[in-house]
């Protein structure tokens, strides 16, 4: 593989913060017109890594070559002009402006005097989403866009910006596949066009189909590097993690309880449509579908988020009337949303204070707080839930994306809730943690709780899940039982391609 | 993973380090009064004399009470701009009423009535209406001022009850009555803040709204609360102020207080969008407020440039918040 020096070389990189090396002499190649992934878990040190070839951090020892010549890195400007675009994984587009300005910000073209060059902007834009085979009209408003096509701005940016290295930060966590499709077929044309990428991502099955070469990281320390076609994805996450991941289900078959949850023709104008399933104790539903099939607007409508909803939900047959997630807790409902970081952890409240916020009643005497009350019960959630934090007191924030959803799941468990909902629950979470977090949801329904996951992966749910519910634009458009399921099955009723309405009863 | 990372627990060290960052963070703010202090006492030989000592606390009471209720609808994520005109409102409805009714009792109530009632409004339109706090109060400001003008008459009007003075102007051993009502309405924000849910809550609300929606908070009913909490301690002001001269003055009294107890609280260390800050910072910070103004008394600075020393301690104050 190796002719002459490849495009990009960061050589015997050693980073220490504060005292704590992050970075042990590490290594990264990548060849022109190349799909390279970086992997590791989080706190590997890849972020770390493309921060210093971006120019935000400067490294301790080694030196960074752009074809064969060495570049200080010492500030973003510089990995600029070098043609290094970062493209993140919160994606920087501005909502309430249009397309071009989007694509221009910064460096606004002006005519001779001095004012915006509107036309020549658009003309640019177009063009350049021309080669990428998309076909936006510049002065639309991006908050007016789907996800996949802010991503694609941030792409035709680098390309404007004549970026000959994309590095590109987990940018299918909040595409749908189709969606997925398209980047990657975009990828490959600009591989094709001589642009190389580097690909940081936890989802194999992606990086297997997409990338060209890989380089694993491990606790800062370089693990392996090689050629895509070399290995099988069970040997890298080997690499990742230290040790194999299996591929098996996590769920058993335990015996289900009563029926606690019961929803018939749940309806909400333009968000879904009559909606019936029926929920045990110790049962797992899955929901999956694709970005867009209502899922999420389904269960944050159970969970009293949303207000306007035709149909009944019965609570362990009674029916409720669930207005506020309030209300939806005294029915015993929970709710572990997805985007933990917007919509479920309090990052200025300390890990013990975000794990008791549902359910303070449990810690008062007499009206007032008893912290040392908190602070027991978090160590005993601590324990049972493998939560790992030195000092219980920090802010939450400071924990790693696993313990946080550990952190939400105690705050459910201590509010004695007896329907969990997790929503997208292992996003942002490395692979070890995964595991953990598959693990404690079965855990869950094996201590009788009734469990929902709703995920985007079809995998994540036919691990975990004892019966998966397929979603296509508000309906549920097929049933399958967990054991039996494969992804490809749920793939075409997750795209529509197939319907299977009259099976649903 | 599981096994490898439990070995590295080691709760001393890091639980030293985080109080010392602790430390550093809560107590930024006194290290600048203690500086400030030192410094006034350089700079003036009367500055420490036990009565001008005393005279600062007395000053800063009314906005130290105000700034109180302004920290927590600041840490709610919230601003009420009305607490000034407010102030005037309950002080006029309630001298009203205490000269119709000659009841002392009946005059304090009615203000924390006013008040209350001003604040709940405020909740309301926050709340329910998703109003910007901002706007909201804005709109308060200019009505509360208007209704104690009008029924003013655009003048002042004074009491006629004799001992209603009495509440400003008595003091308990060595302090002012407003000063120990100053400290007592300190305390009780601060149970209020960090021992009861109802604090634990707006901390909630001012980080993350939603989070706290959907860990099943009231969120609207605590955000109704925290308004209505600063209209009934405006009303408590509103009493200490018109008591102080046995008059209130529909158009001037309470004007620019909302400014004081701003920057107060924003001295103190909270943060404007909420989420973060502490009542003792906005107690450090109405210290420093009150140091700086009889400071610039005692040196004979102009009055007209006292108001730009100030502008420039907070902007100075924010500025020093950012590089934390």
């Amino acid at each position: 593989m190796i002719t002459g020096s490849p495009f990009m070389a960061m050589k015997n990189i050693d980073k220490s913060f504060n005292g704590v090396p992050v970075l042990k002499n590490v290594t990264l190649q990548v060849e022109k017109g190349e799909i390279h992934a970086l992997l590791g878990e989080n706190g590997a040190g890849k972020s770390t890594m493309m921060n210093i070839l971006g120019g935000v951090h400067n490294p301790d020892n080694g030196s960074i070559y752009i074809e064969g010549e060495e570049v200080k890195m010492a500030n973003p400007r510089i990995s600029q002009e070098q043609g290094i675009s970062f493209i993140h994984q919160e994606l920087n587009v501005v909502a309430d402006l249009k397309v071009y300005e989007n694509m221009f910000l910064g460096s606004e073209l002006r005519n001779k005097f001095g004012f915006l060059n509107v036309e020549q902007m658009c003309r640019e834009t177009h063009d350049v989403m021309e080669t990428l085979g998309v076909d936006i009209d510049p002065k639309i408003y991006v908050r007016d866009l789907d996800t996949s096509y802010k991503q694609l701005i941030e792409i035709a940016k680098a390309l404007l910006r004549k970026s000959r290295l994309i590095i590109m930060d987990e940018p299918t966590t909040s595409l749908a596949e189709h969606e997925v499709n398209r980047l990657f077929e975009l990828m490959k044309g600009l591989k094709k066009s001589g642009v190389s990428i580097i690909y940081i991502s936890h989802k194999l099955k992606e990086i297997k189909t997409v990338c060209d070469s890989f380089t694993v990281l491990r606790d800062g320390e370089l693990i392996g590097t090689g050629s895509m076609e070399d290995q099988d994805p069970e040997t890298i996450t080997r690499m990742m993690v230290g040790k194999a991941v299996s591929q098996e289900r996590y769920v058993h078959d335990n015996p289900f309880g009563d029926t606690i949850l019961e929803v018939t023709g749940l309806s909400c104008e333009g968000l879904f449509k009559d909606i019936n399933f029926s929920l045990r104790n110790g049962e797992i539903l899955g929901f999956t579908g694709l970005a867009g099939d209502g899922r999420t607007e389904l269960f944050e409508t159970l969970f009293g988020y949303r207000k306007k909803y035709t149909g009944q939900v019965k609570v362990k047959g009674k029916p409720v009337a669930i207005d506020h997630p309030r209300k939806a807790l005294r029915a015993g409902i929970g709710f572990v949303p997805k985007n933990r970081k917007e919509n479920a952890i309090i990052k200025d409240l300390s890990v013990i204070h975000n794990m008791s916020l549902s359910s303070m009643g449990n810690f008062e005497s007499k009206g007032f707080l008893q912290d040392k009350m908190e602070k027991e019960r978090f160590q005993h959630y601590k324990g049972i839930l493998n939560i790992k934090v030195h000092n219980p007191e920090v802010t939450i924030d400071k924990l790693s994306g696993g313990n946080q959803q550990k952190v939400v799941i105690a705050k459910w468990l201590e509010a004695q809730t007896e329907i969990l909902i997790f929503d997208n629950p292992t996003q942002g979470i490395d692979v070890g943690a995964k595991q953990e977090i598959y693990q404690e949801i079965v855990a869950l329904s094996e201590m009788g709780k009734a469990v929902i996951v709703l995920s985007s992966e079809a995998q994540e749910v036919i691990k975990v899940c004892h019966s998966i519910n397929v979603m296509y634009q508000g309906e549920i458009t097929a049933r399958f039982d967990g054991k039996t399921a494969n992804e490809e099955e749920i793939m075409h009723y997750a795209t529509g391609s197939k319907r299977e309405a009259e099976k649903i009863g | 993973m599981a096994n490898t990372n439990a070995k590295e627990y080691n709760p001393k060290s890091s639980s030293t380090k985080s109080r010392l960052s602790w430390l550093w963070s809560e107590y930024s703010v006194i290290i600048a009064f203690v500086i400030i202090f030192i410094a006034s006492a350089i700079l003036s030989p009367r500055f420490l004399d036990m009565n001008n000592q005393l005279n600062i606390l007395m000053q800063v009471s009314i906005i130290g009470i105000i700034a109180m209720g302004m920290t927590v609808v600041m840490l709610s994520g919230g601003i009420d701009l009305s607490v000034g005109s407010v102030l005037a409102l309950a002080g006029v409805v309630s001298v009203l009423a205490l000269n119709a009714s000659g009841s002392i009792l009946v005059g304090i109530f009615i203000a924390l009535l006013v008040g209350s009632f001003a604040g709940f409004l405020n909740g309301l339109m926050v709340a329910k209406g998703r109003i910007a706090s901002f706007i909201a109060t804005l709109g308060m400001m200019a009505a509360a001022r208007s209704i104690a003008l009008y029924i003013a008459d655009g003048g002042s009007v004074s009491g006629q009850v004799t001992g209603f003075t009495a509440i400003s102007n008595s003091d308990l051993w060595i302090f002012d009555v407003p000063v120990i009502i100053f400290f007592i309405m300190t305390a009780a924000v601060y149970v209020l803040m960090h021992k009861t849910r109802f604090g634990r809550y707006v901390y909630a609300l001012g980080s993350n709204e939603k989070a706290a929606l959907l860990s099943a908070i009231r969120v609207d009913r605590i955000k109704i609360g925290v308004y209505t909490l600063i209209g009934a301690l405006v009303g408590i002001a509103a009493v200490i102020e018109t008591s102080r001269l046995n008059s209130i003055s529909s158009s001037s009294s309470g004007s620019q207080y909302e400014l004081d107890a701003i920057a107060a609280v924003i001295i103190g260390g909270t943060r404007m969008t909420g989420g973060r800050g502490k009542i003792i910072g906005t107690l450090f910070g109405v210290l420093i407020l009150g140091i700086l103004n009889n400071m610039m008394n005692l040196t004979n600075v102009s009055p007209y440039l006292q108001g730009f020393v100030k502008g420039l301690i907070i902007i100075i104050a924010v500025v020093f918040q950012k590089r934390e």
